[in-house]
């Protein structure tokens, strides 16, 4: 029988169990290679059910870009939290992280048991010039956005004085709390897009 | 290196990055670089195991925390890699109450630009050892 308009879920007013929570996360998080596409399965599916709206969506995506560490956990923390205060985040970020940290923990031992092996040598050495170049696409996704437009010339700043500080052996905290500190006396002309969130 | 040193020098990588693989830089310095508990070629390795699971990018953290501690390194790794998220929660409040000063947000936007061209100075090194490491087995 459909569902009458009166009978539907408002969208952010109705509330999973955790262990519904937990297992939409854990599903949506891990079928895929994280980040913008997992945030999007979350939005469709605790969507489609009443449990998240697109401002919502759009709220998360915007802190999770803005909270340190790994964009698709602060993701989950938030919805997490939104949903079911501590409980719901911590619930949503074991669902997120366990499983993938399991599999990597695996693969590790694993591959160091064998890379003595020539033909593992092999696809270990091919695999790494395609890690490369996912590292690269990355770097590249994280600085788009601030290359547009009045912001470009910032930009360029910024980065000729990152890499100066990193050929002279500063490190990354340093280098980063620099950053911040050119980024409070030099506002930017103009306000980036959001940036497409890394995983 | 002890766990619980593992785990603060994973944190102080992961903490300060913005993104999954924000955190390469900061670790191959402390792990690689001052401390010696993981050769580059490990490094390398742990970020194409992370890139080879599903789930978050920044779980190669614990392929880090495992080659440097085993079982209980990877453990700790996956502690630094939670920690940094649970800070979305304070952000939501504070944000939203000054994310619209402009300096503010311009001093995000400038750290986020410094940790994509500190990552791209990582790209080279990683392109070196790829490099190297193809002449090795094929050379």
């Amino acid at each position: 029988m459909p569902e009458t308009e009166a009978a539907r879920p408002t969208p952010g007013t109705h509330k999973p169990t955790l262990r519904t929570l937990g297992w939409l996360v854990c599903y949506d998080v891990n079928r895929t290679l994280g980040g913008i596409a997992s945030m999007e399965l979350l939005r469709r599916s605790l969507g489609a059910r009443g449990w998240m709206t697109d401002e919502g969506h759009a709220l998360f995506v915007a802190i999770s870009r803005l909270t340190p560490g790994t964009n698709i956990l602060a993701y989950c923390v938030a919805l997490g939290w939104q949903l079911a205060h501590w409980r719901g985040a911590i619930v949503s970020l074991a669902a997120a992280s366990i499983p993938a940290s399991i599999l990597i923990t695996l693969l590790s031992a694993t591959l160091t048991r064998i890379d003595q092996f020539p033909v593992v040598r092999a696809i270990i050495a091919i695999a790494l010039i395609v890690a490369t170049l996912l590292v690269l696409a990355t770097a590249w996704n994280l600085l788009r956005p601030y290359i547009k437009g009045g912001n470009a010339v910032r930009t360029g700043i910024i980065a000729a004085v990152v890499i100066v500080l990193a050929l002279m052996n500063v490190t990354p905290v340093r280098i980063l709390l620099v950053a911040a500190a050119f980024g409070v006396v030099m506002p930017s002309p103009a306000a980036p897009p959001v940036a497409e969130p890394d995983r | 290196m002890s766990i619980v040193a593992l785990y603060l020098l994973l944190l102080k990588a992961t903490v300060t990055s913005f993104a999954g693989m924000g955190s390469l830089p900061q670790i191959r310095q402390d792990f690689v670089v001052t401390h010696g508990v993981i050769t580059d070629e490990q490094l390398s390795q742990a970020v194409v195991i992370g890139r080879s699971a599903p789930g978050p990018v920044g779980a190669y953290v614990v392929a880090i925390g495992y080659f440097a501690g085993g079982w209980s390194g990877a453990i700790a790794a996956w502690l630094a890699m939670i920690t940094p998220a649970l800070l979305v929660i304070p952000l939501l409040t504070l944000l939203r109450r000054f994310l619209h000063l402009p300096r503010v947000r311009a001093a995000v936007d400038a750290v986020v630009v410094a940790s994509a061209v500190l990552l791209l100075t990582s790209v080279v090194r990683m392109a070196i050892d790829s490099f190297e490491m193809l002449r090795r087995v094929f050379g």
